[in-house]
């Protein structure tokens, strides 16, 4: 409540510049669940040719806003009071036939997964003219020409050819833009764009931002942004607003919230981006090698059957490194570019076609699996997802121990092995009693990690271990893994598509492309003087450069 | 040992029919299909203690006669061949519910075995086995059953199995249990095949499970709320199937069942619809319940499914 009152002190402009006015907007949640509101008082203005960012981690209700413009709202979530002040008219009261006509022509919105936001029995030509039958726009020849201006202006490759494409075909930067066209097409004054660019890799979110904003500085519109990515903001925002927990907690410019953050929850989160490290980190030196890879190679074959012809992708193409004890590995690409399949490969989760892993002094590559399974012990994996790394049927306990009893422990050493561990990783041994459902996103990659130490293991692969929390989170269970490591003088080998968070945890890092290591060797070098094209473009395309070079990484007051 | 290990306390874990608890907790649909199979199990159990009568009992037709109407003696008449109705009802929920429980029990072993094995592996036993399958899923079964009904009772003629009790009920139950396992293991394998690349199953992996644990800890107990809703299900169409059988007088002349009440008695129905119209209802309400009780496991499983 303070902070919107200081919003419209600081804010005071003339309404003519306000294009869509959000007055004191409150949604409410259904019963049950962990709050009464997903917004709530929530006054926002958005104004001509501007493009306002909404910023806030998962559930602070900045994807309720955006979809409450567009009357999007599931069922369940009704907006209770306030108002949504557009050209005049309150979009909340308008009945549905006139909020149709609006929808698409004069507010158009794109979402996170272009895949399932295109409907993939129809070409892309007819999606895009589709929208302007739908409002009655033109005749077929007019609409078609007009689809292929479109896609033209958003940048598709073979025009002509595109229009009669498939989304399948496309890749996920192409469908985005295919996307994109549809919400122009008529020329809409506001665009809402709620996560466009959270499912692609870098190198294409920064195509797909700098389109948006080339387009709205084009056409004049009026952009409202959703991301939780403070990079994306400080590329794209002219203003931001963040929200937390339904609350509008600061509105400013870009500037003046990315580096004078007023809110204590901006500051935290402003702290907790990862930042672009140039200096070294001080890992152990001169420790034994743990883990030696040479020349690793795997092929996936698909297909091969009697009548297709056997389709091969090479994931991972001669690939050879080195970890030292206490020393942490990080390995960088963007999607398909062989990362998780090595990670896989060096928890022989996958067989390899080629190379050497050489462990504890043996060579495990081609090792089948019961003479592998003395070696499992001494390389252990942290998983992506949180929510699908613990099985939901079985207790913290069971989860943890399941593994030293196999080995043949006994049940009472696993169990205060266990909370031993869990205390490490800063859970409390209550833990141990408790499934998995009862905890959050951030606690369960914590037992994630729990279960991985169980072993003791030498070497612990963590494959995009971060990348499913929030960043407020990431912070804190990056911190968890450098404490782990300083503790058990474990080697790390950390996957990861995010080039900031490499740059602060590793000692090392690989650059993968399509299967390859393009360049290797410490942060600094990778990361600030980029050898190979490839990593240049990478790096070139971190968003929110400006932000996270400036600082050395410390929280700002 | 340590001292740390003494500080285990009980902690209550959830109910063990978890998925059976949210069905009766959250739907209604549940509880509605739990009251009438509770209803049909009970007097599966009970009811003959109600009848003095024994099932194939026709003394009826000295005192009343056939197709008689209600009385103090018969409560709900009598029907065509001089049976009392209700008796005949009462005994026919037995027979009901060891068809549908029977038939399920074989097809269930067998369906989650054979998808089992055709989801965690893959490839070309997977191929063979769903090939296989499909061979269930496509021949006409009840002409089938039929016809082994028929040449069985026949060829048995004369031999030791001729005097044994339910002969015919018992081939009934093997051949719907033997055709209906098709379906459960096609949803056994696509539970596998999606549960099986789950990161938990991965963790288990690297925590060095064999591939038995972790068929039976990890992915069968994440597979089971799915496949115990196409049981419920099943147990439905079994019962149904049986009666279908005996109503093409297939049945087994030992035992009672709503099927064979049906078929005695339709060509009476206008004489006394009773006799047809009671069975007929029994077995209505036994697959309803059945059904909406699939219906209730079907949305505890899928709890975004229940927030529609």
């Amino acid at each position: 409540m303070n902070a919107s009152a200081q919003i419209e002190r600081s804010d005071v402009i003339s309404t003519d510049d306000v294009i869509l006015a959000i007055e004191g907007l409150n949604v409410s949640l259904p019963a049950g669940m962990d709050r009464d509101h997903a917004v709530r008082d929530i006054s926002v203005e958005l104004r001509r040719g501007e493009i306002l960012c909404v910023i806030g981690e998962s559930g602070s209700g900045k994807s309720v806003m955006s979809n409450a413009v567009m009357g999007l709202l599931p069922p369940q979530l009704k907006p209770v009071a306030g108002r949504i002040v557009f050209d005049g008219r309150d979009l909340l009261t308008e009945p549905p036939e006139a909020l149709r006509d609006l929808r698409g022509r004069a507010i158009s919105m794109i979402f996170q997964d272009p895949l399932s936001a295109l409907n993939p029995l129809m070409t892309v030509g007819d999606q895009i003219a589709g929208v302007m039958r739908a409002h009655g726009v033109g005749t077929a020849q007019t609409r078609r020409a007009r689809a292929l201006e479109l896609v033209r202006e958003v940048g598709l490759p073979d025009p002509e050819l595109m229009l009669l494409q498939y989304p399948f075909r496309l890749s996920g930067g192409q469908r985005q833009r295919v996307m994109i066209a549809m919400a122009l097409a008529l020329e809409p004054q506001i665009l809402i764009a709620d996560e466009p660019t959270t499912a692609l890799d870098v190198t294409t979110q920064a195509q797909i931002l700098e389109l948006i904003r080339d387009i709205q500085r084009r056409k004049g519109m009026s952009v409202m942004f959703v991301t939780h990515d403070f990079g994306v903001v400080s590329e794209i925002a002219d203003r931001v607003l963040v929200m937390e927990k339904g609350h509008l907690v600061e509105a400013g410019t870009v500037q003046k919230v990315l580096t004078r953050p007023e809110h204590p929850y901006t500051q935290r989160l402003v702290a907790a981006v990862p930042r672009m490290r140039g200096d070294t980190r001080e890992g152990m030196q001169g420790t034994p090698v743990v883990l030696k890879v040479e020349n690793l190679r795997k092929v996936y074959r698909s297909g091969g059957g009697f009548l297709s012809k056997e389709r091969r992708v090479v994931a991972v193409d001669d690939v050879s490194f080195e970890l030292r004890k206490g020393r942490t590995l990080g390995v960088v690409g963007e999607s398909g570019s062989g990362k998780s399949s090595l990670g896989k490969l060096l928890m022989k989760l996958i067989d390899c076609d080629g190379g050497r892993i050489i462990l504890n002094g043996a060579d495990v590559a081609a090792m089948p699996e019961a003479a592998f399974r003395p070696y499992r012990k001494t390389i252990q994996m942290v998983f992506q997802d949180p929510f699908a790394s613990l099985n939901p049927r079985h207790t913290i306990g069971r989860i943890l121990t399941a593994g030293p009893v196999t080995y043949g422990e006994t049940p009472g050493v696993a169990r205060a092995a266990a909370r031993r561990y869990l205390d490490m990783v800063g859970l409390s041994a209550s833990a141990f009693d408790r499934y998995p459902h009862e905890f959050s996103g951030g606690q369960r990659q914590r037992i994630g990690i729990a279960r991985a130490l169980m072993f003791d293991p030498q070497v612990i692969v963590a494959d995009e271990a971060i990348s499913a929390l929030d960043v407020s989170i990431q912070a804190q269970i990056l911190k968890l893994f450098a404490d782990v490591q300083a503790e058990t003088k474990v080697g790390l080998v950390f996957i990861t598509h995010d080039l900031r968070v490499a740059s602060q945890i590793c000692d090392e890092v690989l650059v993968m492309h399509k299967g390859r290591v393009v360049e290797s060797g410490p942060p600094a070098q990778i990361f600030l003087s980029p050898g190979d094209d490839y990593t240049r473009r990478l790096v070139a395309a971190i968003p929110g450069a400006e932000i996270t070079l400036s600082h050395d990484g410390s929280p700002q007051p | 040992m340590t001292s740390m290990n003494d500080s285990i306390d009980p902690v209550a874990r959830p109910a063990r029919f978890g998925l059976f608890g949210r069905c009766l907790r959250t739907s209604m649909t549940g509880r509605v299909g739990f009251g009438l199979v509770m209803f049909v199990v009970i007097v599966a159990i009970f009811g003959p203690l109600l009848t003095p009568y024994a099932p194939k009992d026709q003394s009826a037709m000295y005192a009343v006669g056939a197709n008689a109407r209600p009385s103090a003696d018969h409560w709900l008449g009598t029907d065509r061949l001089g049976y009392d109705i209700l008796t005949q009802l009462l005994y026919g929920a037995r027979t009901a519910l060891v068809v549908g429980l029977g038939a399920v029990l074989i097809s269930g072993c067998a369906g989650i075995l054979i998808g089992g094995i055709a989801g965690y592996r893959g490839g070309w036993t997977d191929e063979v086995l769903m090939r296989f399958a499909e061979f269930f899923l496509v021949v006409p079964i009840f002409i089938i059953i039929l016809a082994v009904v028929r040449v069985l009772s026949k060829a048995v003629t004369g031999t030791a199995f001729e005097t044994m009790p339910y002969f015919n009920l018992t081939v009934i139950i093997l051949m719907i249990g033997l055709f209906g396992w098709a379906p459960i293991a096609r949803m056994t394998r696509g539970e596998f095949l999606r549960i099986k690349t789950l990161e938990f199953v991965q963790a288990a992996r690297c925590g060095g499970q064999s591939g038995r644990q972790i068929v039976l800890s990890e992915i069968l107990p994440n597979a089971f709320p799915s496949i115990v809703v196409l049981i419920a299900l099943e147990i439905g169409g079994a019962i149904l199937a049986e009666a279908m059988i005996s109503f093409l007088g297939f049945g087994d002349p030992n035992a009672v069942s709503w099927g064979q009440m049906l078929y005695f008695n339709y060509q009476s129905l206008k004489i006394w619809p009773m006799a047809s119209l009671a069975p007929g209802f029994m077995i209505f309400i036994t697959v309803l319940g059945f059904n909406l009780l699939a219906d209730g496991l079907s949305d505890a499983a899928n709890p975004r499914a229940r927030r529609r």
